[in-house]
């Protein structure tokens, strides 16, 4: 039944606001698990397949997690920026997925240690590259100004360093915000919303160029740092959705989380979803087009004449990763219902690894290395993600699962659709 | 409509009841008043407030709207047009080669689709939101109330339509009472004219009339003659700074406005790799005899630009042809470099009278209907001036030639001659002539395209067939038209015959 009254937030000590037991017993063995699996999928992977493979499979993995932290981090700093009041009772449940930029950073070294191995980007073996692709000397010499070991490095300290600052930043103010209750608080987070939002913007698509991108050194697309971010803002939105119902059925937050507060975010993932159609087929139909043969490359390896393995997944992804949730988003009903609003957000997840799969596999080998290499990436991902469910977990014990004293929560409980 | 007819029904209306409204002080106890005439029974209610009031729809029991289901449907129905409509037009009715994609290309139709899908669908919503709720309207009883006004401001309103099966006028005012209303009062049917404004009208005629004003002008412009020249809207379209053939340009050195090919491209459609296609010749069989021939031959395939006479001469020399010895001699004297080009190197030793070439038997295209059409249009250009429409070698060029005593000229072949028949001279040779050239007959593969020379052979065994044909070769259906246009014709002759001899007897006696 719909509430007419405004409610009135339940004390900030009330136990509807910690961590449910059960998930905190969970954490650790999440962690040990994950890491182990992580671990594992990577050598499984350069082991059975070969060197370049493992280190893919890592950065699919990494990947994933990344995009949907620096996502949550997205949603933050846009709910600060336009000073939504909705969002506010799901906002801690975005700042615990956005502050595993800080775990991220750390696992980011078995990337730095493959570029300077070589392991992992092609661009590394700059003079045999050159030589086997026959590229003109002054076009490559132009790329390895930009596609250098040290330069590298130094700008992923940078994007690292971006964003390690700016959740830690927010966290910790919202986490003030939790004893104190000072809405100068909630001030200076908005004042400071714009300028993050645009060294977020910045680092999120200088990012996607040097992590994904440069995985096929000749190839470019402007659109691609677009793309990244589309999947990015897409899962982010989802692992909220998910985390929250997760949260709720162990008994945390079951009268603040409201079928409003899921409709809402149900709006935004079938917004989102067609964003990232719109982009990808934006980025796809450019290049169809113009047919430059530097260009068409990338998708000519993905193509369904092509190479049968990922050309069946693009298919698969214009029908599963738009068609389909499109279509299954598209009712009020739908998004009313938290567990149909969870089952898709898990559904979309799912998706997104395929995606990102899907943009970083085919440039470690011609295939997707056979049953085992497809255990390997799956494995990984999956340690990926317990390991991050674990830290978020443990993070999220300390802390409360919603901002207790933020000046709109009251807006936020007593928030109605219709 | 000049005069404004009073209702008949006038005075009945002012007693017409429309419902009855209540006031109410605040939102929570107008939406306990919804729910208790929803759960009273009614359907017919409406409650009015100065801002939107969540839950009011559940309160009033208002079934969620069927307007997302016209949205998705006209959006379905925008996706299938928009596609639809691109298929039709560029596909299949104005064929057209965008940046070389296939006619019916759906990346390229995804644009479109797109927006077409979100038109539809928008004006589906606005437009079905409309017809929903019945709008335009241009009053509503309610608004004779006074008090009604404060509905946009800071006061809340029930009403209780009179139309509801439950409604009775007393009962319905009590009940509303119960519910905590206030200031309840019975609305009145509204008296007002039912007829639209004038004033409204009248906008809406001029508004049309004006619209109409460059519609007009441009009918009446099509229908007047003019003696000033033409206004041109866009000069820039009318006047292409495109250049024409032979035009000069200060865009490239050598100042020629038309393009040479780019070294190693090929026109489209003309990439056509059969060789034996291009010469008429068996390569293959003419290799194991004749290597530095067949290279001559695809060399000469190959810089189809460059080829001047030489080749041309050379290669129907090397046919084995019975010539004058002139073309040869000419093109010797015209051959500036291209040694490989000499005629007399590439003439057999054995004498011209042996042809061991191994030309193709059979025309390599297939005998349509349309390839004999199309060999008929290209003999009647390129063919029939010289060898005349059935091919006796009696064109208008010869004739005149006979006539003027032209002593460099050489007659063109009969084409009914028996050595130019399909045994004598395969259709491979007949080829190559008509793409090199013979005796005083220029070669034609610079202005003639391979398929369409191949079809001129074609047409030629046609015209030999048609020359030499008997009544068998008719097909039987046929063969009783034929006769009788034979004994109408032979019939018509003896009659002429009869009529002169008639004639000639008459004047001779």
């Amino acid at each position: 039944m719909s509430h007419h009254h405004a409610v009135a937030p339940k004390p900030a000590d009330d136990p509807a606001f910690t961590m449910p037991a059960m998930l905190s017993g969970l954490s650790l063995p999440l962690c040990v698990v994950g890491l182990i699996a992580l671990v594992g999928g990577t050598f499984l992977g350069s082991s059975a397949v070969g060197g370049r493979f493992g280190m893919s499979a890592y950065l699919t993995a990494y990947m994933y997690a990344m995009t949907i932290a620096i996502g949550a981090m997205f949603f933050v700093l846009i709910q600060h920026l336009v000073r939504a009041g909705w969002s506010v009772v799901v906002r801690r449940v975005a700042e615990l997925i956005m502050i595993m930029v800080v775990p991220l950073a750390v696992l980011f070294i078995p990337i730095g240690w493959a570029v300077w191995t070589g392991s992992l980007y092609v661009w590394t073996d700059a003079a045999g590259y050159q030589a086997e692709h026959h590229i003109p000397a002054d076009a490559w010499a132009e790329k390895i100004r930009w596609l250098n070991p040290q330069w590298f490095t130094l700008r992923a300290c940078v994007y690292l360093g971006v964003y390690c600052l700016i959740g830690c930043w927010y966290y910790s103010k919202s986490q003030r915000q939790d004893q104190t209750g000072e809405v100068t608080l909630t001030e200076s987070m908005q004042a400071r919303g714009g300028p993050a939002i645009i060294l977020f913007a910045l680092c999120t698509s200088l990012l996607a160029a040097d992590w994904v991108m440069s995985l096929a050194p000749m190839w470019f697309s402007t659109m691609f740092g677009v793309y990244i971010f589309a999947g990015s803002i897409l899962s982010a939105h989802c692992a909220i959705a998910l985390l929250s119902f997760v949260l709720q059925k162990q008994g945390a937050m079951r009268d603040e989380v409201t079928i409003e507060h899921y409709h809402d975010l149900g709006k935004l993932i079938h917004g989102f979803v067609c964003f990232w159609a719109y982009i990808a087929f934006s980025q796809y139909m450019l290049i169809w087009y113009a047919n430059i043969p530097e260009e068409t490359v990338w998708f000519f390896t993905r193509y369904p004449g092509f190479s049968e393995d990922f050309g069946p997944i693009s298919i698969a992804l214009m029908v599963l990763h738009f068609g389909v949730p499109f279509l299954g988003i598209m009712s009020r009903h739908v998004r009313r219902t938290p567990w149909a609003v969870a089952a898709w957000a898990t559904y979309i997840l799912v998706l997104h690894f395929v995606d990102l799969y899907w943009a970083i596999m085919p440039e470690a080998t011609v295939g997707s290395g056979g049953a085992m290499g497809v255990l390997a990436s799956v494995l990984t991902v999956l340690g990926m993600v317990c390991l991050m469910l674990g830290l978020i977990v443990i993070v999220g014990a300390r802390t409360r699962l919603i901002p207790v004293r933020d000046p709109r929560l009251a807006e936020s409980l007593a928030f109605e659709n219709i | 409509m000049s005069t404004p007819k009073t209702p008949p029904k006038a005075v009945d209306d002012d007693n017409v009841v429309h419902g009855v409204v209540a006031e109410f002080t605040d939102v929570s106890s107008l939406l306990a008043a919804c729910e208790r005439v929803r759960d009273a029974g009614y359907t017919k209610a409406d409650a009015f407030a100065p801002f939107p009031v969540h839950g009011i729809d559940k309160a009033l029991g208002i079934k969620p709207t069927v307007l997302p289901w016209i949205a998705l449907a006209a959006g379905g129905i925008g996706t299938c047009t928009a596609l639809a409509m691109q298929i039709w037009m560029n596909g299949i009715d104005y064929q057209y080669i965008i940046s070389g994609k296939p006619f019916i290309s759906l990346p390229a139709s995804i644009p479109v689709a797109f927006e077409l899908t979100i038109l539809f669908a928008s004006f589906a919503t606005f437009f079905g939101m409309w017809a929903l709720n019945g709008l335009p309207r241009f009053s509503n009883p309610i608004f004779t109330s006074p008090r009604f006004d404060r509905a946009t401001d800071d006061t809340f309103f029930l009403f209780l339509d009179a139309k509801d099966n439950r409604f009775d006028e007393a009962g319905a005012k009590s009940f509303l009472a119960d519910l905590g209303g206030d200031f309840i009062e019975v609305v009145k049917e509204d008296d007002s004219p039912k007829s639209i404004p004038k004033f409204l009208l009248i906008g809406l005629a001029l508004l049309i009339s004006f619209s109409l004003i460059p519609a007009l002008l441009v009918a009446r412009m099509r229908v007047t003659k003019s003696t000033s020249p033409r206004i041109h809207i866009f000069p820039d379209m009318d006047f292409s700074p495109a250049k024409d053939m032979q035009q000069t340009s200060t865009l490239f050195a050598d100042g020629r406005a038309m393009r040479p090919d780019v070294p190693g491209t090929v026109h489209r459609g003309e990439m056509i790799w059969d060789l034996d296609f291009q010469t008429g010749i068996e390569l293959e069989k003419l290799a194991q005899t004749d290597a530095p021939r067949v290279r001559r031959l695809v060399a000469m395939v190959q810089s189809d630009v460059e080829v001047g006479g030489d080749e041309q001469a050379a290669d129907a020399a090397d046919a084995g042809e019975e010539t004058s010895s002139e073309p040869a001699e000419e093109a010797s004297s015209d051959g500036e470099s291209d040694e490989d080009a000499n005629p007399t190197a590439l003439t057999p030793a054995a004498g011209p009278e042996v042809d061991t070439t191994p030309w193709l038997s059979e025309n390599p295209l297939p005998l349509t209907d349309a390839v004999l059409r199309r060999g008929q249009t290209m003999f009647g250009v390129y063919c029939s001036t010289c060898h005349g429409m059935n091919g006796n070698g009696d064109g208008l060029v010869n004739r005149r030639a006979q006539r003027i005593l032209a002593t460099t000229w050489t007659p063109p072949s009969n084409l009914h001659d028996e050595t130019l028949f399909e045994d004598a001279y395969p259709d491979g040779k007949l080829f190559s002539t008509i793409s090199n050239g013979i005796r005083k007959m220029p070669g034609y593969r610079a202005q003639i395209g391979a398929e369409d020379r191949w079809a001129i052979v074609a047409y030629v065994r046609a015209l030999q067939a048609s020359q030499d044909a008997t009544l068998e070769d008719v097909p039987e259906a046929q063969r009783a038209t034929i006769e009788k246009e034979q004994t109408d014709v032979k019939a018509a002759l003896e009659k002429a015959a009869a009529e002169a001899e008639a004639k000639a007897k008459e004047s001779s006696t």
